[in-house]
């Protein structure tokens, strides 16, 4: 069987569209433009559209009219006149509608908006609760039941009940005059107390001849189930990009109908609007619900599509008959439309099935009612007596021994089992210890060498203080250098002296830093480390200071230095290489070593705290795989998962070549 | 992958006689794992072959080692069903669609989510890395793909591919191509970099395309049907080159695949709880595997050694191991 594979696709199905605005669009109106995106008003005679704009008659006005006929119309044929609907229902309209939705009367045309505004306006307007309205805005939208028939609204009751597209006006259902209020669509209402988004009939008043399938009474739906339409069809245009792709498949399935209308059958208003319930728009108004749909928040049961007893009621041929025409948004005529609904209608079914099949897991038999007598016994071991409704057992007790004994009886099989044969991500696990262990010594042992640093450099301080102070020459080498350059401190700006630029810069610094404050909340505890953090408690912000200790401006002030202390800064001999000998100069006056002590204290402490970063983080690793080795093989895991081995033999399934 | 001649040997077989076509596999199951909840979505292995993702209505994913079938780790994080989940070429990754709408990027060595991808407006139904793995294109009820970017999570692309549920996407072995099936009937070929459509399939008289995918080598497209068929096309040409048929397969999207380790078959689920194996060349079934007492809704083929593993619905919820000599 061979298929034929086209090349890049002509629009029609499905690209960018072209044509929408193209050479062969159908022209419109007295302005014979193609333009179809504004409000139109079509004439009852003569079938032809006119832009509001055009013919100066406002969406509003349009409103009101119920049958229209174009001037030339009007012109030829005298008997001819616009008609205009009923005050009375234009009130109700007004006050119940929230959007300029076709209106089937029994005569006369108008023009709804434009598809891709229609939709969202209505779907706005009701779907926000965009999950639960996925389907129930088209019918409303367009379906004259609320419209017309509805008795509840006059107060005079009449003997003879008004019948129409939705109503048969016969059956019990028709009958009924008040709403029984505790069905989904009664406590979406208003009055008594809901949303009012969902906006249907109550259940038990819904017509059993002629409503939508999705709204008729059935037991269930008298609990949160959210009655809607079905599943399957794409619900909404598709992605957020506007593309003229989503209005204009809408505009496909819609001028389906509105084609099959203009050829003199009445479509039935649902069948058209059903597809456009929820567009983007609708979901981005209301982030909160998409949130709560996410977090699965939302209630399963309210998710209307997952009804099992849906049909696709906008196919339903019955109905086509009995409605009263619609006004459309004249679209491009498409060539079978009907074969592509029908086409439609059996792959929804079909995949409606995986749906079916998914929501057999998602509605668990809830058995709303629970006959008392009919509870089932505890499970709990040894126990006669009845279950709780809604538990499995009569007591936690039950409950807890039942848990008990199972994992007595099952757990050492599945200890067996998971022995049986070795387990390849233990033995990733073990490797990856391995790795991390072996860090870990390394990094003990640079720990280590920094110690050593660190003794030496204070034994290396502790000498040189000794030292006798011996002011020679060497002080007076540094007056005989030009004075005359001047150096900014790099914090205060001010121009200095180099002689004693190190000297300010140093002080200058500490009196900036000591205003700022640097820690954490928790004190250092590490064992075997000598001084490394300052941990000064600061009350304020409830931290401990967390620079290094030898460093700190704000908590540690310079000694004061005496008279006779001298520098000691072990000299070298370009740069590198130690001469041996000390600087001699009393400290007070030594400006080339100034604070050298504390710097290289500094050197050798920051080496330390970087290794003891390294440290703590291989033992977070360490820690991470040990906890995933013990709970792969914990008790939640072998309770929850089973690897059946069919073949005693075979443990490993990589062939001998690769292992 | 079918024009090449036939005359393969098994990459297992000690002999390996140039000659030697292996006549049919041998398939014995070896492996049960137990541990989902609800049905098995999907699974697949990991592209160095040490790890196998599953993914399930009951909203996590558990990775089993591929060759011991040991439970390895859980993933949480969607807040409903996940019906598919597809692997990074390097194997540390996994991307997962679901219901809730999002994709979501996981680190399979900590077991964290890195990244939720939002931007569908509908169910996301199947997803797939690129070979480079820096793209993501994902294929979603709301008839659209979307190609997002894997560092950011960005949606780079939206294509309006279809205008039914698109049921499956994936990617060219050099990434430069995306198929798109859809149960609108067609099978869309795109250039990866630019979105453009390249090719339309109509595969017949618009029957739902339930699962497309190319084949290793990239000049082929198997796609299955809901009228129970398997189709092979030379997509350049647009022509159907070999049917495949004897499974059940008319309600739910069933994973097919290339088996190449070895001989060269064709995999698939099917609908009557057995595995189904068909030699690419002569189209005939030369294996069904029992086992399953559910639809199995999935079966995927190692990367290097001869092991399927195929998972099944609600009624089974096991995933099953099978290997073969050849």
């Amino acid at each position: 069987m061979e298929g034929d594979g086209s090349d890049p696709e002509p629009p029609d199905a499905g690209e960018d569209s072209k044509s929408e605005n193209g050479e062969n669009a159908p022209i419109y109106c007295i302005c014979r433009k193609p333009d179809i995106n504004c409000f139109m008003i079509g004439c009852d005679s003569c079938n032809e559209w006119f832009h509001g704009d055009c013919i100066r008659i406002t969406e509003k006005m349009a409103k009101a009219i119920r049958e229209w006929y174009c001037r030339e119309c009007r012109e030829k044929d005298p008997k001819l006149e616009i008609r205009y609907r009923h005050k009375k229902s234009r009130e109700r309209d007004g006050n119940e509608r929230d959007s300029s939705e076709p209106r089937d009367e029994g005569g006369g045309r108008k023009r709804p908006v434009p598809d891709p505004d229609l939709q969202r306006r209505a779907g706005s307007g009701t779907g926000v609760g965009a999950m639960l309205a996925r389907g129930s805005t088209s019918p409303h939208k367009s379906s004259p039941q609320p419209l017309v028939a509805t008795p509840s609204q006059h107060h005079q009751q009449q003997q003879q009940i008004k019948r129409s597209a939705r109503m048969c006006g016969e059956c019990e259902a028709c009958r009924r005059t008040e709403d029984c209020g505790h069905c989904d669509f009664c406590r979406d209402m208003k009055k008594f107390g809901g949303p009012n988004k969902i906006r249907q009939k109550c259940r038990l008043r819904q017509c059993q001849l002629r409503a939508r399938e999705s709204y008729k009474y059935f037991p269930s739906s008298l609990s949160p189930v959210t009655p809607s339409e079905s599943l399957p069809r794409p619900r909404r245009p598709p992605p957020t990009q506007q593309q003229p792709q989503p209005s204009q498949k809408l505009g496909r399935i819609r001028e389906d109908e509105g084609a099959v209308a203009s050829s003199a059958v009445k479509e039935p208003p649902e069948a058209t609007a059903t597809p456009e319930p929820l567009s983007d728009e609708d979901l981005t108004l209301d982030p909160d619900l998409y949130q709560d749909f996410c977090a699965g928040a939302f209630d399963d049961h309210g998710l209307p599509w997952m009804s099992d007893t849906e049909e696709s009621p906008f196919l339903d041929p019955a109905l086509r008959k009995r409605a009263v025409k619609v006004k459309h948004v004249k679209r491009r005529e498409k060539k079978s439309e009907k074969k592509v609904m029908e086409r439609k209608e059996e792959r929804y079914k079909r995949h409606r099935q995986k749906q079916k099949h998914k929501d057999k897991w998602k509605h668990p038999e809830r058995a709303d009612a629970k006959d008392p007598a009919s509870l089932p016994q505890c499970l709990g071991p040894g126990c006669v007596r009845a279950a709780q409704p809604g538990s499995k057992y009569c007591s936690d007790d039950c409950g807890m021994k039942l848990a008990a004994n199972r994992i007595y009886e099952i757990l050492p099989q599945r200890i067996q089992q998971w022995q049986q044969s070795p387990c390849i991500a233990e033995e990733h696990g073990k490797k990856l210890l391995e790795r991390i262990r072996r860090e870990q010594q390394s990094a003990r042992t640079r720990l280590q060498e920094m110690e050593r640093r660190f003794h030496e450099l204070e034994a290396i301080i502790l000498r040189a203080k000794q030292q006798a102070v011996r002011e020679d020459e060497e002080s007076n080498e540094n007056d005989s250098d030009d004075t005359d350059l001047q150096i900014f401190c790099v914090s205060c700006g001010h121009p200095i002296n180099p002689r004693v630029a190190l000297r300010h810069m140093e002080r200058c610094y500490a009196k900036y830093e000591s205003q700022t404050s640097f820690g954490s909340m928790y004190p250092t505890r590490i064992e075997g480390a000598t001084r490394l953090f300052c941990d000064v408690y600061n009350p304020q912000s409830k931290t401990y200071c967390k620079r290094l200790q030898v460093l700190c401006p704000e908590h540690s002030r310079d000694p004061k230095v005496p008279a006779d202390e001298v520098c000691g800064c072990p000299l070298v001999r370009d740069v590198f290489e130690l001469t041996g000998d000390f600087c001699r100069l009393p400290k007070r006056q030594c400006n080339r070593h100034y604070c050298w002590e504390k710097l290289r204290r500094a050197e050798v402490d920051l080496e330390r705290v970087r290794v003891w970063y390294k440290l703590d983080e291989l033992f977070e690793q360490e820690r991470n795989v040990r906890t995933a080795m013990t709970n792969r093989a914990g008790l939640l895991a072998l309770m929850l998962h089973q690897t059946i081995q069919h073949d005693p033999l075979t443990t490993d399934l990589r062939s001998s070549a690769d292992r | 992958m079918a024009a090449e001649e036939p005359g393969d040997a098994c990459s297992s077989s000690a002999w390996r006689r140039r000659q030697e076509v292996p006549e049919k596999p041998n398939y014995a199951l070896k492996y049960t794992l137990v541990g989902h909840s609800a049905a098995v979505s999907s699974v697949k292995f990991s592209p160095d072959g040490e790890w196998l993702a599953s993914s399930s209505a009951d909203k996590v994913i558990i990775i089993w080692g591929a060759y011991d079938g040991k439970y390895k780790k859980t993933l949480y994080g969607h807040s409903l069903e996940i019906s598919d989940v597809a692997w990074s070429s390097d194997s540390t990754c996994l991307v997962s669609a679901s219901d809730d709408k999002t994709l979501k990027i996981w680190d399979v060595r900590s077991g964290k989510c890195l990244r939720t991808l939002q931007g569908h407006s509908d169910y996301v139904f199947c997803c797939n890395f690129n070979p480079a793995s820096t793209l993501i294109v994902s294929g979603s009820f709301d008839e659209s793909v979307k190609i997002w970017e894997v560092k950011t999570g960005k949606c780079l692309k939206t294509l309006t591919a279809h205008s039914d549920p698109v049921s499956a996407v994936h990617f060219n072995s050099t990434g430069s191509l995306i198929v798109s099936g859809s149960y609108d009937g067609l099978c869309r070929i795109w250039d990866a970099a630019s979105g453009q459509c390249l090719k339309t399939l109509a595969v017949d008289d618009n029957l739902p395309v339930s699962f497309v995918k190319f084949s290793p080598n990239g000049k082929y497209i198997l796609t299955s049907t809901l009228d129970s068929t398997l189709r092979l096309w030379d997509y350049s040409r647009g022509r159907c080159l070999k049917t495949y048929t004897g499974h059940k397969n008319e309600k739910y999207c069933v994973f097919a695949s290339f088996s190449v380790t070895g001989g060269k078959w064709i995999v698939s689920g099917s609908e009557d709880n057995l595995v189904y194996i068909w030699n690419v060349q002569t189209k005939e079934i030369v294996q069904k595997l029992q086992g399953h007492t559910d639809v199995v809704i999935t079966a995927a083929c190692h990367p290097t050694e001869n092991i399927i593993a195929s998972a099944a619905l609600e009624n089974d919820k096991t995933i099953k191991l099978w290997i073969s000599d050849c």
